[in-house]
């Protein structure tokens, strides 16, 4: 059903109306096509109304008339009269122009000459570009350019001029009613004004909590050449106005370190206005962020390389923009450069000072928002986790993700694979590698698990609990220790021993064993905590120590693994 | 190769139409809404419909649906 929106179409050659090519338009305007060729009648009439006018340049100068070298000037004045006047009679109603210069010509016979045509486009362009200037309601569209990805060929057809007077393929036809499309809802909506940057990924290579500065792809050739140019594209912006903040599951050290240090960032603090860099999920942080800046959401673009967190956004925020992302980094800049929401017909001095007039405003508020959506959204993505026993042919992934993991990993030992193995096949100890997969892919082996008996079989100590950040905020963790806990009450064992070692990187793993049911050594009672005590002697260095009862604990989140397969045993 | 018969394409192109499909004479002007201007539409449908192109002599020619259905077996008989 057409909107009550109307729009008067004309047009130098014929348009084919109530062609199926115009349906993008017309699903949102009203369209009226008028007499075939009276353009001069349909500017100078209709000031009521948007009107979009279609100029093939071809269609207005005759053959004759280019054999004898005419001025521009002159072949244009009647064309630029008519537009001035109806600028002037209608100065509330959009006047969109969309013009084709381009002819079939030889690059190869125009080596040393200019072609005429190009020429009188630019002339062409540069005056209905001094006008746009001086009439905010003239939107210029060229189709030159407009038509130069999906080709000349796919968008004209000069069996359709010979047949019915017109230009255009319907794919050409197609491909100007959408442009009209975006242009009139982009020029009567606000543009975009913040960008929700995720980091690790999205603005660098790698992730830098795992192989620090030097180890991410940025700036140099190949992928990390992309990323600097993507982040080249994201600055180009700001300078229309768009507000830059970060959002990132990060250790916020670790990210401004980047920013500071990094030789090849594009992007520099200054440029960043707002952040949340902590381990919640990203629809508060958005939503924290937009309310700050006191923006409605509907001014928010988010990016992220991530597939799960677009999801969650799209899910939870949907009036906040998130584009789809190119699997390939290199074709990230041309997203973020054809990104249509964030364009500004008009760059204002006010746009450029934005940043700075947001910058002071004072005291953001730190809001917290609650994770209960999250949950809700976790339940349908179909986690299913699997535990896979240390082998010959798992233990260099085990002893990779020893090495490499450094955010969720409660002790941080290094293992090697001899050590892996001799530790695994101890009688008593239950180890186990997590594999997960979910609706968004197979996710590989990204979790490890040892728990170590004690001599006396009573008790175990987690020697190693690590989850790769590739699959953080899935709750993956709880499953693991669900795991652990039915294996070893299985053996009789009683109580769970386990220590946190703080290293500076590992902040996301402090808050795990308090919240899934661990008590801190010095809170159990005196006789239990003797023998606990002398059961882990041995085992721990200087960190923190907890302990489970493994008759009592109750693990949270298990409600989100009912496609999981079976518990190790 | 099973494309739908160019009387249901018809029936897409002009949806409140009223005629009867399993008219043999059917042909541009059979009813109001098929005009000439409409018909050109719909030839582009077709093109896009059996993936053929009509030459600039068989836009002008093809105005039934009859001489439409010859000019497409005519296409496929060659490219066969």
């Amino acid at each position: 059903m057409p909107a009550g929106v109307q729009l008067r179409i004309t047009a130098t050659s014929f348009l084919l109306p109530g062609d199926a090519a115009w349906d993008e338009l017309a699903r949102t305007h009203t369209l009226d096509f008028g007499t075939f060729g009276d353009w001069p009648g349909a500017l100078l009439s209709s000031s009521g109304t948007a009107l979009l006018w279609v100029v093939v340049l071809e269609d207005l100068v005759t053959p004759e008339a280019v054999e004898g070298s005419p001025e521009f000037a002159e072949l244009l004045h009647p064309l630029l009269t008519v537009l001035k006047k109806r600028l002037e009679n209608a100065p509330e109603a959009h006047t969109a122009v969309a013009w084709l210069a381009w002819r079939p010509d030889s690059p190869i016979r125009s080596v040393r000459t200019q072609r005429f045509w190009k020429r009188l486009g630019e002339a062409l362009a540069t005056s209905l570009r001094q006008m746009a200037a001086l009439h905010p309601s003239l939107l210029l569209l060229d189709l030159d350019e407009l038509f130069a990805r999906p080709g000349m060929d796919a968008c004209l057809d000069p069996r359709n001029w010979y047949a019915v007077r017109c230009r255009f393929s319907r794919r050409g036809i197609a491909e100007t009613a959408r442009a009209t499309a975006a242009l009139l809802s982009r020029a009567a909506a606000a543009p975009r004004k913040l960008m929700v940057l995720d980091c690790d990924n999205t603005l660098w290579g790698g992730i830098v909590g795992e192989v620090g500065l030097a180890g991410l792809a940025l700036g140099q050739d190949g992928v990390g050449r992309a990323f600097s140019d993507f982040q080249r594209s994201i600055l180009r912006l700001t300078h229309e106005g768009l507000l830059l903040s970060l959002c990132s599951k990060n250790n916020e050290v670790d990210v401004w370190k980047v920013f500071d240090e990094h030789p090849s960032m594009v992007l520099r603090r200054s440029d960043i206005i707002a952040w949340r860099i902590n381990w919640r999920n990203k629809a508060d942080n958005v939503m924290e962020l937009a309310h700050d800046l006191d923006l409605g959401l509907d001014a928010v673009v988010f990016v992220d390389d991530n597939p799960l967190e677009r999801e969650q956004m799209r899910r939870y925020l949907p009036q906040v923009l998130t584009p789809e992302m190119p699997v390939e980094v290199f074709a990230w800049p041309w997203l973020i450069d054809a990104l249509n929401d964030a364009a500004t017909f008009q760059v204002t001095t006010e746009d450029r000072r934005k940043t700075e007039q947001y910058r002071s405003r004072s005291g953001f508020l730190a809001q917290r928002g609650s994770a209960r959506d999250e949950i809700e959204f976790l339940r349908t993505i179909e986690l299913q986790p699997d535990a896979v026993s240390i082998s010959a042919g798992t233990v260099s992934r085990a002893a990779q993700l020893c090495a490499k993991t450094n955010q969720f990993n409660l002790r941080t030992i290094r293992h090697t694979e001899g050590a892996l193995l001799e530790l695994a096949s101890r009688p008593g100890t239950c180890a186990f590698l997590m594999q997960l997969s979910d609706r968004f892919g197979d996710h590989g082996l990204t979790g490890l698990a040892i728990a170590v008996s004690s001599e006396s079989q009573k008790s175990a100590f987690l020697d190693t609990f690590l989850l790769s950040c590739r699959v953080l905020g899935r709750h993956a963790e709880a499953w693991m220790l669900q795991t652990l806990v039915t294996s070893l009450r299985a053996k009789g064992v009683e109580w769970l021993i386990a220590e946190f070692r703080e290293t500076g990187r590992n902040s996301v793993a402090r808050d795990f064993l308090a919240g899934h049911g661990f008590v801190r050594l010095c809170d159990i009672p005196e006789k239990p905590r003797q023998l606990l005590c002398r059961e882990a002697k041995g085992f721990w260095a200087a960190g923190e120590a907890f302990a489970a009862r493994l008759d009592s604990i109750v693990v949270p989140y298990m409600e989100l693994f009912h496609y999981a397969r079976t518990a190790a045993d | 190769m099973l494309e739908p018969p160019l009387t249901s394409l018809l029936r897409r192109h002009f949806p409140t139409a009223k005629f009867d499909e399993n008219d043999s004479t059917l042909a541009a002007g059979s009813f109001p809404e098929w005009d000439s201007l409409s018909h050109f539409s719909f030839l582009l449908s077709v093109e896009e419909t059996y993936g053929v192109r009509f030459g600039l002599g068989e836009i002008s020619e093809l105005k039934s649906l009859a001489a439409i259905r010859q000019a497409l077996d005519g296409k496929a008989g060659r490219d066969a």
